[in-house]
């Protein structure tokens, strides 16, 4: 049963990623983008973490996958994209990506991965909070600061200083 | 000879009713029955009074009324049952149509008008039945330029999505189509796709109307879905888990509306923007963009829409009740079973009709969802009374109310959360 889900999410990941690269529509390649992304999820829960699936979900097809699809529908598609096509690019991409895969597995193989055990019970969410605050919490506390930062950034970019104050009623 | 139907003959009408019963019969035994069977087999059958039900048993309901009850409970507990059923979609379906029917009448009324009247003996109440055969039977109209793909798929998955949604709602202990552990992450999840279907059917039917609506609607929940979870952290903050039955079962001695009503406050008004409804509904602003996003949408697939939107009504309305005004709890008021039913059966002058299997549901259930439905009911009433008080405010005030106001505000109230927390007042280990 798992494998054959493992199989199907695979196909649906891979084959939406491989769609989202070549559809010449933009909005059927972001819809494609958030199938990826979706399937990714689905590796997530495939994993037994839930916790790390519904963010999966949340944060990347829910907001990142909106930008996307936003900022294409509202774009003109022949302004900003030249056709470069090319055979040549095409081939040396594939080649370049075939050896990234490669290199990545291998350090992935020789990491150690094969000796963790399988059937241990899933790491409980709190465990993963429990973490945050004690031994990771600089990371945390850096985390905190930048998207402190970057809220704040967006709400002064969103303030539009040309609006008179007489057009605010609020 | 008529002169509705000139060549009609009695006899060829005999005929072809014998035609069709005989052919309905043959396809019966020869595929229906067979494929009920190989079904039958593949379903794990439950045990009925000490005795397996095999499928060849399994129809043994219809001739003997005392398996009725038994196979009835049995199904009950099944994963179907509950997903098309109960707790699920069915029982939303329902609370969404009551809930169209009330809206209309009670604007009506608002409105010193009598609203839908008469279809139907009493205050027009057969109007949703038709309403519906209307939808189905009129024609579906794609506009010639759109995108057919998403246009058709775009009503289904809003419709699916709501449903999602509704599955991860406790109506009662125990009764919850999926039981999750990071169930309010999957509300949040969930109510991401929104804005993303709305976009895309507004995009797909090629119209000016429908795409400023999908703009304004993706401004709108987009903006709001931050405060929305900023103030459910609050309750996260507080009782210490994300599972939906363990924030209801925490609140058995009093509502967290009580300790976190800025909380609430904030979730009902992000609850109005996220559903469109007056004050915010920029997207369907009908007197602007004509029916904003919905434009295009005719036939079923406005059907189907409208649907969506009213169970996602039902299931935003069922969790502000399930996070802050404590769910299925309260105080026992439903009668429990009479015992001598049970011991006894019914009897009725000189006849016993004993029936094994009773009570069907257990007292705490049925309590437990009356008190869930009239909290509920509360709440979407709540939601539907701004749209004959209040009238729709500009996109400029929309913005700055989500991103200045609310989201403060939420703040404010995480800081309550973790004040009462750490004055050791709740929370896990706290004095209350």
């Amino acid at each position: 049963m798992a494998d054959a889900v493992f199989l199907a999410l695979s196909v649906i990941t891979i084959g939406s990623a491989i769609a989202a690269l070549e559809l010449r529509s933009l909005i059927y390649g972001s819809i494609a983008l958030m199938g990826t992304l979706g399937g990714i999820a689905g590796f997530f829960l495939l994993l037994d973490s839930p916790f790390v699936a519904m963010f999966q979900l949340a944060v990347y097809v829910g907001s990142i996958a909106v930008l996307i699809l936003f900022t294409v529908m509202l774009v003109k598609r022949e302004l900003i994209f030249k056709k470069i096509e090319d055979k040549r690019r095409k081939f040396v991409g594939i080649a370049l990506m075939l050896v990234f895969m490669v290199a990545l597995g291998s350090v992935i193989m020789n990491s150690g991965i094969k000796t963790i055990t399988t059937d241990e019970p899933a790491v409980d969410f709190r465990d993963i909070g429990a973490d945050f605050l004690t031994y990771y919490w600089p990371a945390l506390i850096l985390m905190a600061l930048i998207l402190t930062g970057s809220v704040t950034g967006a709400l002064i970019l969103a303030r539009r200083e040309d609006v008179e104050n007489e057009q605010r009623t609020d | 000879m008529s002169v509705i139907a000139p060549n009609f003959k009695f006899s060829e009408f005999v005929k072809s009713i014998l035609d069709n019963v005989f052919w309905i019969l043959l396809i019966f035994v020869l595929i229906g029955l067979p494929a009920v069977f190989i079904i039958l087999f593949y379903i794990e059958m439950p045990v009925i009074n000490g005795e397996l039900l095999t499928p060849f048993l399994a129809l043994t309901w219809l001739a003997d009324p005392s398996r009725t009850l038994p196979i009835l409970k049995a199904f009950m507990t099944t994963d179907l049952f509950r997903i098309a059923a109960f707790p699920g979609f069915g029982f939303a379906a329902l609370l969404a149509a009551g809930t169209i029917f009330i809206e209309r009448k009670m604007l009506a009324k608002l409105q010193l008008r009598v609203g839908p009247f008469y279809c139907g003996k009493i205050e027009g109440i057969l109007q949703l039945m038709g309403d519906g055969l209307k939808l189905i039977s009129k024609e579906i109209i794609i506009p010639a330029k759109a995108d057919k793909p998403i246009f058709w798929a775009a009503p289904i998955i809003f419709v699916a999505t709501a449903a999602a949604f509704v599955a991860l709602i406790p109506v009662a202990p125990g009764w919850v189509v999926a039981d999750v552990d990071v169930g309010l992450l999957a509300v949040f999840a969930i109510i991401g796709f929104f804005p993303i279907i709305t976009i895309l059917s507004a995009w797909s039917s090629n119209s000016k109307f429908p795409f400023i609506g999908g703009i304004r609607a993706l401004h709108q929940m987009v903006s709001f879905e931050i405060p929305l979870i900023l103030s459910l952290l609050g309750v996260v903050i507080l009782t210490g888990t994300l599972n939906l039955s363990e924030i209801v079962a925490s609140q058995s001695n009093f509502p967290w509306i009580i300790f976190l009503p800025i909380g609430a406050i904030i979730f009902f008004i992000t609850i109005l923007a996220e559903l469109e409804r007056i004050p915010f509904d920029l997207p369907e602003a009908e007197s602007e963009i004509v029916a904003g996003w919905l434009t295009e949408f005719s036939g079923m697939i406005y059907g189907l829409v409208q649907l969506g939107t009213y169970l996602k009504l039902y299931a935003f309305a069922a969790l502000f009740v399930v996070l802050f005004l404590g769910g299925w709890s309260g105080p026992m008021i439903w009668p429990p079973f009479p015992e001598e039913i049970i011991t006894d059966g019914i009897v009725m002058g000189p006849i016993t009709a004993k029936i094994p299997g009773l009570p069907v549901f257990s007292q705490e259930m049925l309590n437990g969802v009356l008190w869930f439905v009239i909290k509920t009911v509360g709440v979407i009433f709540f939601i539907l009374l701004p749209r004959g008080v209040f009238p729709r405010i500009r996109i400029d005030m929309l913005l700055s109310l989500g991103w200045y106001k609310l989201i403060g505000l939420a703040f404010v109230n995480i800081f309550i959360a973790l004040g009462l927390l750490y004055a050791g007042v709740l929370g896990p280990g706290g004095i209350l």
